[in-house]
């Protein structure tokens, strides 16, 4: 066997030997630091899978958002504005949307309840997608008197499991004026879009519009959608300029708007987190600097039988990188499965809010190299770097100090 | 026919501390010379300087003046990297409390001086274990050197300094923590490696050490000079 390897081989088993005869103290130091790990990584986690999360449901939006505003509020929107639209080049649908908050006051909660018309959505075709049972709600036989009619509806998991209701189940909302609308159950939102659809109750834009009760010609907004993205942008100024008095959202925007406030929370709980790493390096350097006389005596006479500065470098670094690594890998597992097992438990509140309705959805981390790398570097290193510069501190003693023993 | 010099000393002075308030001479112009398989009993009070010596010898720090040399090599010209390795290989060190270390076992405190070698561990092993059955402690190999008793503790710091088969044996006051039988025992010891062709050089007061057959001459230390060098002068 090459020399070199045989020796770092030694240093390996010394090291391990060297740990367990110190057991407890590196334990509990593996111990905390896993618990550092663990945090941040899961953190880490729930941030980039929220992200992801996000922008898989939001892919079939709109490209476009249009909404009238009145004194800097947003009020119903005129279907005349779709003609003030037809001009502009590169348009290739406006389709109107109504949606608002039903109140359920036996449960003391906010539903979503939107309304499109699903032939119309270029689309069309996630809508059935993002279903886990059922079909997405088609429009009224009779479109001329909805409230005559049983209206079909698409149900998020936290909407069919407060209401209790099965797929073809029947329930009931109120109109404003306290009549009941009679629902069906027509299908089930996947569990994966959770994010935007746990609360949400989709109907067709005619039952919506008969239980909000929306006169004729007015939506709450307009959707629209392009034959080429890369001139969203372009298009949504040019719709701004077409309607003063609207405001025009595209996809990204959106988008965005979610991952700054996921990423600003997630900050936020990063910088209270690197403020305890920042506590465990301070924790971890004491710890190696403030070597008991049984450690200090140990490198001495490692020093007089014959081992060179490096070699105890060489020692520490692999006990420092066994502790270290260990517990990384267990910081990191335990944060996967936090996240992916437990839905994040602990840290849920802080990334998603509160709310009357806590959406719980599927959260499905993507662990990619770059993001170990960073983790590692934001936590084994500083820790390698603590335990290892004052041990060549102490490793550079002299000798002689084990002859006068 | 003329000996050939293990150790060669000349002129060699120690100073710690230059230029301080504090400063103090250790060694003023020392001349040794140690011929290979000699075993030399550098006798004096403490603080006369003979640890000092004896940590020059083992090239565990080189001399402030003079010419110094060890195994043919010259310990001034020598970088810190390079006299480490050289003690490693031509230095075997037996200190007054053993420091071993109490946490590892016997056998593991014995092959410590070869991990940074690169020797596997079979060979390490095998290595110990021929020592520890030459120095009768071989039921011991697995047990935690802080639970063995004091002449067994001697033994194995005798097998580490041993282990890598130096040809110089430095003992710094081996005696002083034992009864007069360990001392015997050890003494016993020293002849052995004497025998088996090791240079040695010993300190200490005990007259046991110093009046010992095996005990080729004394150097007497006082106040960092060095006194009766000559071998042909020990009777």
């Amino acid at each position: 066997m090459n020399r070199a390897l045989a020796k770092q081989l030694n240093l390996v088993d010394f090291a391990l030997s060297s740990l367990w005869r110190r057991r407890w103290k590196n334990g509990a130091v593996l111990l905390v630091f896993a618990g550092v790990i663990f945090l941040i990584s899961s953190f880490h986690l729930v941030t980039t899978a929220l992200t992801a999360t996000t922008q898989r449901v939001l892919a079939p939006a709109p490209d476009i958002v249009i909404q009238k505003m009145t004194a800097g509020r947003q009020e119903s929107i005129p279907l005349a504005y779709q003609e003030k639209l037809t001009g502009l080049f590169g348009i290739k649908k406006v389709v109107p949307r109504i949606w608002g908050y039903y109140f359920d006051e036996v449960r003391e909660a906010n539903f979503t309840v939107i309304g499109v018309d699903p032939e119309q959505m270029p689309l069309a075709e996630h809508l059935g997608q993002v279903l886990a049972r059922g079909h997405f709600p088609a429009a009224p036989a009779n479109a001329a008197a909805p409230e005559a009619e049983i209206a079909p509806a698409a149900l998020g998991s936290l909407v069919s499991e407060a209401l209790e209701l099965e797929h073809g189940a029947f329930f009931s909302l109120f109109r404003p004026d306290l009549s009941l609308k009679t629902l069906q159950v027509s299908g089930l939102f996947r569990p994966e879009s959770d994010l935007l659809t746990a609360d949400l109750i989709a109907l067709h834009i005619g039952e919506a519009r008969d239980l909000f009760q929306v006169p004729a010609g007015l939506a709450t907004d307009l959707c629209v959608y392009v034959y080429n993205p890369a001139e969203i942008n372009n298009l949504a100024r040019r719709i701004a300029e077409a309607l003063p008095d609207s405001r025009v959202l595209t996809r990204e925007q959106v988008a965005r708007t979610y991952q700054a406030v996921f990423g600003w929370r997630s900050g936020f709980a990063a910088v209270c987190l690197l403020a305890a790493l920042a506590a465990f390096a301070i924790l971890a350097w004491d710890k190696a600097s403030g070597l008991s006389p049984e450690e200090r005596r140990e490198v001495a006479v490692l020093k007089i039988v014959g081992w060179e500065t490096p070699d105890i470098l060489a020692l520490r670094s692999w006990e420092a990188l066994l502790v270290a690594g260990f517990a990384f890998l267990l910081g990191l597992l335990l944060a996967y499965i936090h996240v992916v097992y437990f839905a994040a438990g602990l840290f849920r509140p802080v990334m998603v809010g509160w709310s009357v309705i806590h959406p719980h959805f599927t959260l499905i981390p993507q662990l990619e190299a770059q993001d170990v790398l960073l983790l590692f570097s934001l936590t084994v290193l500083p820790y390698l770097a603590a335990t290892v510069i004052p041990t060549w501190r102490c490793a550079s003693v002299p000798a002689e100090d084990a002859l006068s023993g | 026919m003329a000996k050939t010099m293990l150790i060669e000393l000349e002129q060699v002075n120690k100073t710690y501390n230059r230029g301080k308030a504090n400063e103090v001479r250790a060694l003023r112009d020392v001349d040794l010379r140690v011929a290979v398989g000699e075993m030399v009993c550098l006798k004096g009070p403490s603080g006369s300087g003979k640890s000092t010596l004896l940590a020059i010898i083992g090239c565990v720090f080189p001399p402030s003046s003079g010419r110094a040399a060890i195994a043919g090599r010259q310990l001034a010209r020598l970088p810190d990297r390079f006299l480490t390795i050289h003690r490693r290989e031509t230095i075997g060190f037996i200190f007054q409390r053993f420091n071993l270390l109490p946490a590892l076992s016997v056998l593991d405190n014995i092959t410590l001086p070869l991990l940074p070698l690169g020797v596997p561990p079979k060979e390490c092993r095998r290595r110990a274990r021929v020592l520890l059955e030459r120095l009768g402690i071989v039921h011991r190999e697995n047990f935690p050197a802080g639970r063995i008793s004091g002449g067994e503790l001697q033994r194995v710091a005798i097998a580490r300094a041993l282990i890598n088969n130096q040809p110089l044996i430095l003992a710094d006051e081996p005696t002083a923590h034992l009864d007069s039988r360990l001392s015997h025992e050890f003494m016993a010891i020293m002849a052995e490696l004497k025998a088996a062709g090791k240079t040695i050089i010993i300190t200490s007061h005990d007259p046991l050490v110093a009046e010992h057959p095996a005990i080729d001459r004394v150097v007497e230390v006082h106040d960092g000079r060095v006194g009766d060098t000559a071998p042909e002068d020990h009777a």
